[in-house]
């Protein structure tokens, strides 16, 4: 695939107050690809999420979205241009059920106006009937659909977790953004998350960025890393070169142990 | 209880026997009011609770097309307390979408039914004269039907333009705002006399045309009925407003069932969540709002139409606290909640409140003495100030108060329709 | 007609500044409250209310027992704070905490239970006169040392005239400036140089107008106005003193700050929250009185539009910005007397009285639109 990078971020800067919380980052992902963020608590990762997603805008720097300028624009905007995410804490909404939880993320892509919904008009049904099964389709696919009809906020963790996924997915996005996936999660779950990110990625052409602690998922399935550390960017490289790099081992660890490490 | 719910012929016929019985003691008693609180609550068991669709049906409609008139009859301050209570539910269930789908705090929600009102008061009344250049007016009162068409637009436009402003702030800044729009709306009647005269000030205008009725009371001639006009309309707004009431919970549910009620529970759940997956904020809230305030400006202008007589004075901050009240109180979300609530703060306000002082005000004059022994009361030393009908605040008050802290949820919480949808589909 | 605008200008200002020390009590209230909670105490309106009945029953029921009206004034102003704190104490306990320890994160239910405690106390109140006296609308009596009117010397109406018009001409200097760069390429004025400009418009102003500036301007204080601004002020100095020199104001901003690592600091937040109900009532049950010392007549529902005024105010200062309180209320109170007072004088009466009362709610509007942070205040932001 030899399109333009998905994802083009360049020099982006945001601070907080007297705090600057993501200093300098520039990045660039192609098409496809599993790309992760990984830094210590902290380091602006969440921070650098929330400039790409629009609901921070940078102080400096641009960012281009399959190659629309998409600085500062609004969230819900950029989310409908084909960018969707997953919260560092689980950000659902509870009093709706797992398949209407989906179906809100179906908005953009279901075409009923205002008067099709008063008046039922054939338009409505079908729309309402796409909308339903495309969103029974992605609980099938992330195999919760057996629990569709329940209550949001009833539904285990580890469910719960899933089903912010298929929700994302509803958007259909080009780029789909992980805060934190495995969060929580024991090793067998995040085994079975690391197959589902790479199935998403092969059976649904969508370009993973995904931010997470766990290193064993990390280095398994990213095929680049970026090593955030109190905002800027010190790395950038494939899991081997970050693994051994001893600038992510100081950040993560402190000084002592980058020198005892190397 | 739980063995009733289980035992749906057991149930029913429960219920079937109390409406009957209930239905009995009103047409003996029609000026009671606790056989009309146990007709109401036969009407409501039948509605909500899962019997046979064919008898809710069947009861529903007895209830209230046939005994409430009948009753209506003999006392009309029925008719007026359920064309109240009718008025009232279809403004709860406009607020309900902006409050209880969206949450949006709207407390200046007289505002839309004073434009409504006004709308038709100005054009159904002599009013219009004072600045329209032919004196064309008042229209005649065939031309309601078309205003409280005009009453949903006007109002839904000004939901957009209080909108506007107000929505793009946060809960807290966004329910003082609109408390302060509100009042702008009240403060703009009482004043714009000057320097042309709109609204007539705080004087009001009076009087206002109403749809003729000729054709109505034709028909009931028909069917044996011999009314006067005097008789005939307070029953023909009854069962106006009971058929704007049906339209007004059949555009409410199905926009909650469409992809626009999703998303205003979405935005009421998590903003944040709501956006990241596409839903436009602001537009999405400013269609609820202007919703909303459609719902209000129609009753609006029938509220005008009734009552003959419109002023600032009907339009304060107490009556969109007590809309408010009444979405809370029945819960938020839910539409049969907001009828419930409607019905429930209508009457207590209108009715239980007015007897309590009425009640108070015999025993003073009886002079009674309460001798409890340790506890002495002469009822003749009450003070005239201590009338309950007065303290609508106080009950408006302590109902916020409790239910936020034992059951925010409401007495009818919201229920996930597509559950029950899908569930007959499988 | 100008000549008149400027003659009445530093009595308008005057009563203005009055006012506004009522409404920047008031608005300390709802400022301290947000800052620790981020909650609106919307019954904050009803806890100044207390306190105005309190202290008009306080002169009625020991007018007869005490001679003095200045000591009659203190143990007015102290029982009618007192009564507020405790209304405002008992307020947080039985409706806010229930809710805060429940821990729902849904913000319409704190604002719905403040709006509920708000009525429950207007006729609450209502109820208590009304049993107690058989009505519930009360005057403070008045004494004539009270009313005294004094005389205040020329020089400062001038002065107030010669700042009121610089402020206006470096305003005007300030937007002329910024449309000459909409055409011409020039590097922006500097604050001094608008102040030169402005000051030299001034001069020429005060010039051309001196018949009116240094005549006789006829201004005159009571005393009542004189004692509420010396109470203000005191009340104010003594914030000032706690909040930045107390322990308890270092663990208040501490916990407006941040509530938990405060708590992880030995602070209990839940004894915080409460002594800052109790010092923001104590303030608005003071401005309840001096309301009362003011304009006599108070009753249950005297809260509500100097609570929304006064939260105005707050906003406009920054809200949870104490010193914007203080700022916003007299900027508030002032810019209200002169929208008021030339409002009805433009218009010949057209516009009437309810119509300054619309004002504060349009300032509000704009201040949310455009400058949310207020004059003073910090941008909050939310933590995604």
């Amino acid at each position: 695939m030899s399109e333009a990078p998905i994802l083009e971020v360049e020099r982006v800067t945001k601070t907080f107050g007297g705090l600057v919380a993501v200093n300098d980052v520039s990045v660039s992902i192609p098409r496809g690809m599993i790309f992760a963020v990984i830094g210590p608590n902290g380091a602006g990762k969440t921070t650098f999420f929330n400039l790409l997603t629009g609901i921070y805008k940078p102080d400096q720097g641009r960012i281009l979205f399959d190659g629309e300028e998409i600085t500062g624009k609004d969230p819900a905007w950029i989310a409908a241009r084909g960018m969707a995410r997953t919260f560092q804490n689980i950000r659902l909404f509870g009093s709706m059920t797992a398949v209407e939880n989906v179906m809100v993320a179906r908005h953009v892509h279901t075409k009923t106006s205002y008067a099709d919904a008063l008046l039922h008009t054939p338009r409505y049904h079908r729309e309402e009937k796409k909308a339903l099964e495309r969103s029974m389709e992605l609980l099938e696919y992330m195999q919760l659909g057996h629990r569709a009809h329940e209550l949001a906020k009833n539904l285990p963790y580890g469910e719960q977790r899933r089903l912010e996924i298929a929700r994302a997915l509803a958007l259909e996005p080009k780029l789909l953004l992980l805060d934190e996936p495995a969060a929580g999660m024991n090793p067998q779950e995040t085994e079975d998350l690391q197959r589902r990110i790479v199935g998403i990625r092969d059976d649904l052409g969508v370009t993973i960025l995904l931010i997470e602690h766990d290193m064993q998922l990390v280095m398994s399935i990213s095929e680049r890393i970026a090593v955030l550390d109190y905002g800027s960017k010190i790395l950038e490289g494939t899991p081997e070169e970050v693994q051994n790099d001893p600038r992510v081992i100081e950040a993560y660890l402190g000084r002592g142990a980058a020198e005892g490490a190397s | 209880m739980r063995k009733l719910r289980e035992n749906p012929l057991l149930l029913s016929a429960v219920i079937a026997i109390v409406a009957l019985v209930a239905s009995f003691w009103l047409l003996n008693n029609p000026r009671s009011t606790l056989p009309f609180l146990l007709t109401l609550g036969a009407l409501l068991a039948a509605l909500l609770q899962p019997i046979p669709r064919w008898l809710k049906v069947l009861i529903g409609g007895a209830i209230l097309f046939l005994v409430i008139p009948a009753a209506g009859f003999k006392n009309s301050f029925l008719f007026e307390l359920g064309i109240q209570t009718g008025i009232y539910a279809a403004m709860a269930l406009g607020l309900n979408v902006v409050v209880g789908l969206a949450g949006l705090l709207d407390l200046g929600y007289a505002a839309f039914f004073a434009v409504g009102a006004y709308t038709w008061a100005i054009f159904g009344s002599p009013q219009a004269n004072e600045f329209m250049p032919w004196k064309i007016f008042p229209l005649p009162g065939e031309y309601f039907y078309l205003f409280m068409l005009v009453a949903v637009v006007v109002a839904a436009i000004t939901g957009v333009v209080i909108g506007s402003p107000a929505l793009r702030l946060k809960g807290d800044y966004l329910a003082i705002v609109t408390l302060g729009l509100g009042e702008v709306v009240r403060v703009l009647a009482n004043n714009l006399d000057q320097p042309i005269n709109f609204t007539n000030g705080p004087q009001g205008i009076t009087p206002i045309q109403r749809p003729p009725i000729d054709w109505f009371i034709a028909l009931l001639d028909r069917f044996g009925l011999h009314l006067s006009r005097a008789e005939a309309y307070p029953l023909f707004f009854y069962l106006l407003v009971l058929v704007i009431i049906g339209i007004v919970t059949l555009v409410n549910v199905r926009l909650d069932r469409s992809r626009f009620g999703r998303a205003w529970i979405a935005i009421r759940e998590d903003e944040t969540a709501a956006r990241a997956m596409g839903i436009p904020l602001f537009p999405t809230k400013l269609i609820a709002f202007a919703t909303g305030a459609s719902f209000s400006g129609a009753m609006g202008a029938l509220f005008a139409a009734k009552q003959l007589y419109v002023s600032p004075e009907s339009f304060t901050l107490i009556q969109s606290i007590m809309i408010l009240v009444m979405v809370i109180l029945g819960g938020m979300g839910s539409i049969p909640g907001a009828i419930l609530g409607a019905a429930t703060v209508t009457i207590l306000n209108v009715d239980l409140l007015k007897s309590a002082s009425d009640y108070l005000n015999d025993l003073r004059n009886a002079g009674f003495v309460l001798d409890l022994g340790f506890f002495k009361y002469n009822f003749a030393n009450l003070p005239n100030q201590l009338e309950p009908a007065k303290y609508e605040r106080m009950v408006f008050g302590l109902i916020m108060i409790l239910m936020m802290i034992y059951r925010p949820e409401g007495i009818i919480p919201e229920r996930r329709h597509v559950l029950e949808m899908k569930k007959e589909e499988a | 007609m100008l000549e008149i605008l400027i003659q009445l200008l530093p009595s308008v200002l005057l009563e203005g500044l009055i006012l506004g020390f009522v409404y920047a009590m008031i608005a300390l209230g709802y400022t301290m409250v947000y800052g620790v909670l981020e909650l609106i105490n919307f019954a904050h309106s009803e806890i100044f209310m207390a306190g105005a009945v309190a202290g008009a029953e306080t002169f009625i029921l020991l007018k007869g027992a005490i001679a003095n009206p200045f000591l009659l004034l203190a143990l007015a102003i102290l029982i009618g704070g007192a009564v507020a704190a405790i209304v405002a104490i008992l307020v947080e306990r039985l409706a806010y905490r229930p809710l805060r320890k429940r821990g729902t994160t849904n913000r319409l239910v704190p604002l719905i239970t403040a709006i509920g405690v708000s009525f429950f106390l207007q006729d609450l109140v209502r109820l208590i006169e009304g049993l107690w006296h058989n009505a519930f609308y009360r005057r403070y009596p008045s004494f004539a040392v009270f009313e005294a009117t004094y005389n205040l010397p020329n020089w400062i109406g001038v002065l107030t005239i010669a700042l009121t018009v610089w402020l206006g001409f470096w305003v005007l200097a300030y937007f002329g400036d910024w449309l000459i760069r909409l055409f011409a390429k020039k590097p922006r004025a500097t604050g001094r140089t608008l102040s030169l400009v402005a000051a030299g418009l001034t001069l020429v102003f005060l010039f051309l107008y001196r018949h009116v500036v240094f005549a006789d301007l006829g201004m005159t204080i009571q005393m009542k106005s004189i004692l509420v601004i010396v109470v203000s002020l005191a009340m104010l100095y003594g914030l000032n003193w706690l909040v930045h020199k107390t322990k308890l104001g270092i663990a208040i901003r501490a916990v407006a700050q941040d509530a938990q690592t405060a708590s992880l600091m030995g602070i209990d937040p839940d004894v915080i929250v409460s002594r800052t109900f109790l010092i923001g009532g104590f303030l608005g049950g003071v401005a309840g009185v001096l309301f009362g010392l003011l304009y006599t007549l108070v009753h249950p529902y005297v809260g509500f539009i100097p609570g929304i005024k006064a939260f105005t105010a707050a906003v406009l200062g920054g809200i949870g910005n104490i010193t914007g309180a203080a700022v916003g209320g007299l900027v508030l109170g002032m810019l209200e007397m002169l929208g008021g007072t030339y409002l009805t004088f433009l218009t010949n009466g057209a516009m009437g009285t309810e119509y300054k009362d619309i004002l504060a709610f349009m300032i509000l509007i704009f201040i949310l639109l455009f400058r949310p942070q207020g004059i003073i205040g910090q941008q909050l932001g939310e933590k995604v």
